[in-house]
């Protein structure tokens, strides 16, 4: 019943945004229109690709360290495509595909760096030292970004920026191809760990005493959510609270069962994302909004929602 | 009209303040720090252009700008690098950030003119302050009637229809409230973003495409460049204007700030658009 109604919501959550839009598309003609065919529909499936990775890396990763702040971007993985991004342009690196490529790079060279650190000194990627990794490599990249951007005289760095805080406006059927070819690799490890993610919550004792392999299960659980992370902020840079508030709905919706989780987050990220991004395009049209901050006036609410009915059980 | 009041009440509030500015150290300006491109660049049209002893990293019009010692960047300058260069009048783009800036100048001593010019008719108005403050009042008063005789006629007719793209990702379009709009109304194009109140905004491609207009205008250098790498992507090609090549190359030290020259970018776009 509860996979019924997310599944109903995500087709009405793609209806709307094939139907909705600024311009106006007579309901006959829709499927004949390049505005269908080029825009909307690429978007839409680029939303739920991007929208489910950051619901299922965010509730992998609040698993893997036990925080339930955890964020896809916490760990450093937004300020190292920042930079890679920023630097592209510093450098006058052109072409469609340069800054995407380039933040992609960026956000590998943090998840290298965190990775590393988190190995520092014998301790076993220790959440603590990956979370202190992340904040830290996050900063210094974001302090270099500043550095280039006062320094260099490019005036489309003000631009960098401006993608930097996340859209979909950039889709297009190669994006979408893309990530649809990409996605699936990292989703089935992901889901191949769930049930080791189930015993990881209980503590890291206890998932050792009943079988689980800790150092292996994390290693593979943080790469797998860091590179789902790189490629959706390499396609359209950082929305942030969908990672972090999905695996919350989820579990509030689906239980902590990562084989349930994962798949539910992915669903529901996918339609937060979607809703969000088809209001950002209608609700001040002409305009568009970021969609980061949509997400954030839809997702937030939904949260203290979900909070009160947490602490009234 | 009513619209720009406020503004219009705004900008006789800095009017007087200036005045009292350029009065107040007895006598023109001799050594002037401008930090603003469009500031620099009025200076030097006006005659001023020995008297400019400071700029910003970003004033590179007119070329003679470039020989003049940079400070840095104008919208959070740096306060002591501008001293340094022993200025008796700090000309500033008003905004809330260079308000700061401005009252630790005047604290040292140093008078300040904070000025905002975004639209053509304010060119004029600032071009007679800077005249009067600078010892020019001729040529400034000259650069206005120019302006004016520009902006008073009726609008003409719109023979074309015209987006101004200066980003792709995310698209961003220049709107009524910029001098590109004004321009762009007076080489006889409309803007088919001039509802949108503010200089410029984010859009959806979208938007571009139901608005449909004839021509692309980017700013950037070298007119008879290829279209720029964006348009050659699918969903910017549900544009007509892109998959038709209909762009214009608007080169930047022309079109890159509302400047004195503004009736020979109207020329300019007039003839691009003829063609």
């Amino acid at each position: 019943m509860r996979w019924l109604g997310l599944v109903l919501a995500l087709l009405a959550a793609t209806l709307a945004a094939i139907v909705l839009g600024p311009a106006s598309v007579p309901a006959g003609e829709l499927l004949h229109s390049p505005i269908f065919w080029e825009l909307r529909l690429p978007r839409a499936l680029l939303g739920l690709l991007v929208g489910g990775s950051l619901g299922v890396a965010g509730a992998s990763l609040q698993s893997l360290v036990r925080n339930p702040l955890a964020d896809p971007f916490l760990l450093g993985l937004s300020g190292g495509a920042g930079l890679g991004a920023v630097s592209a342009i510093a450098l006058h690196l052109g072409g469609a595909w340069t800054l995407p490529l380039a933040a992609f790079a960026g956000a590998l060279l943090a998840l290298g760096l965190v990775f590393r650190l988190g190995l520092v000194a014998g301790s076993v990627l220790d959440p603590r030292v990956l979370l202190l990794g992340g904040v830290a490599v996050g900063a210094f990249c974001g302090a270099v970004t500043t550095a280039i951007v006062t320094l260099a005289e490019a005036s489309e760095l003000r631009n960098a920026f401006l993608w930097l805080w996340g859209g979909l406006s950039g889709a297009s059927w190669q994006t979408v191809t893309l990530m649809a070819v990409y996605v699936p690799v990292p989703l089935v490890v992901l889901l191949a760990a769930a049930r080791p993610l189930d015993l990881l919550t209980l503590g890291e004792e206890p998932a050792r005493h009943l079988g689980a392999d800790v150092l292996a299960t994390r290693r593979r659980v943080y790469l797998a959510a860091s590179l789902l992370t790189a490629a959706a902020v390499a396609v359209t840079g950082v929305i942030g609270f969908v990672g972090l508030i999905v695996p919350h709905l989820g579990r509030a919706l689906f239980g902590g069962r990562h084989r349930v989780l994962l798949p539910a987050s992915f669903l529901a990220g996918g339609i937060l994302l979607v809703l969000a991004d088809t209001l950002a395009r209608t609700a001040v049209a002409p305009r568009e909004l970021p969609v980061g901050i949509v997400t954030a006036l839809v997702g937030v609410p939904l949260f203290v929602l979900l909070l009160r009915r947490w602490t009234a059980d | 009209m009513r619209r720009w009041a406020p503004l219009l009440a705004l900008f006789a509030l800095t009017c007087r303040a200036s005045d009292r500015a350029a009065t107040g150290g007895g006598g023109p300006a001799h050594r002037i720090v401008s930090l603003a491109p469009s500031i620099t660049e009025l200076l030097f049209a006006l005659g001023a252009g020995s008297q400019v002893v400071g700029r910003t990293v970003y004033c590179l019009y007119p070329p003679a700008a470039r020989a003049v010692p940079s400070v840095g960047d104008g919208l959070n300058p740096s306060v002591e690098a501008v001293a340094a260069r022993h200025p008796d009048l700090v000309v500033l783009y008003r905004s809330p950030q260079t308000e700061t800036a401005a009252r630790q100048l005047e604290a040292l001593g140093i008078h300040t003119m904070m000025l905002r010019h975004d639209r053509l008719e304010d060119v004029a108005r600032t071009a007679q302050l800077l005249g009067q403050a600078t010892g020019h009042a001729a040529a400034g008063d000259s650069i206005a009637r120019t302006l004016d005789s520009l902006l008073s006629p009726p609008v003409p007719a719109p023979q074309a229809r015209i987006a101004f793209v200066v980003w792709d990702a995310p698209p961003i379009v220049i709107g009524g409230g910029s001098f590109l709009d004004e321009l762009a109304a007076r080489a006889g194009a409309a803007n088919v973003f001039h509802d949108l109140t503010a200089p410029s905004a984010t859009v959806a491609i979208e938007t571009i495409a139901s608005r449909d207009p004839d021509w692309i205008a980017v700013v950037r250098d070298s007119a008879g460049a290829p279209p720029p790498g964006w348009a050659a992507r699918s969903e910017w090609r549900t544009i007509r204007a892109v998959r038709e090549g209909r762009f214009l190359n608007l080169p930047p030290d022309l079109f890159g700030q509302p400047s004195p020259r503004a009736p020979e970018a109207v020329r300019l776009l007039h003839r691009m658009l003829s063609q």
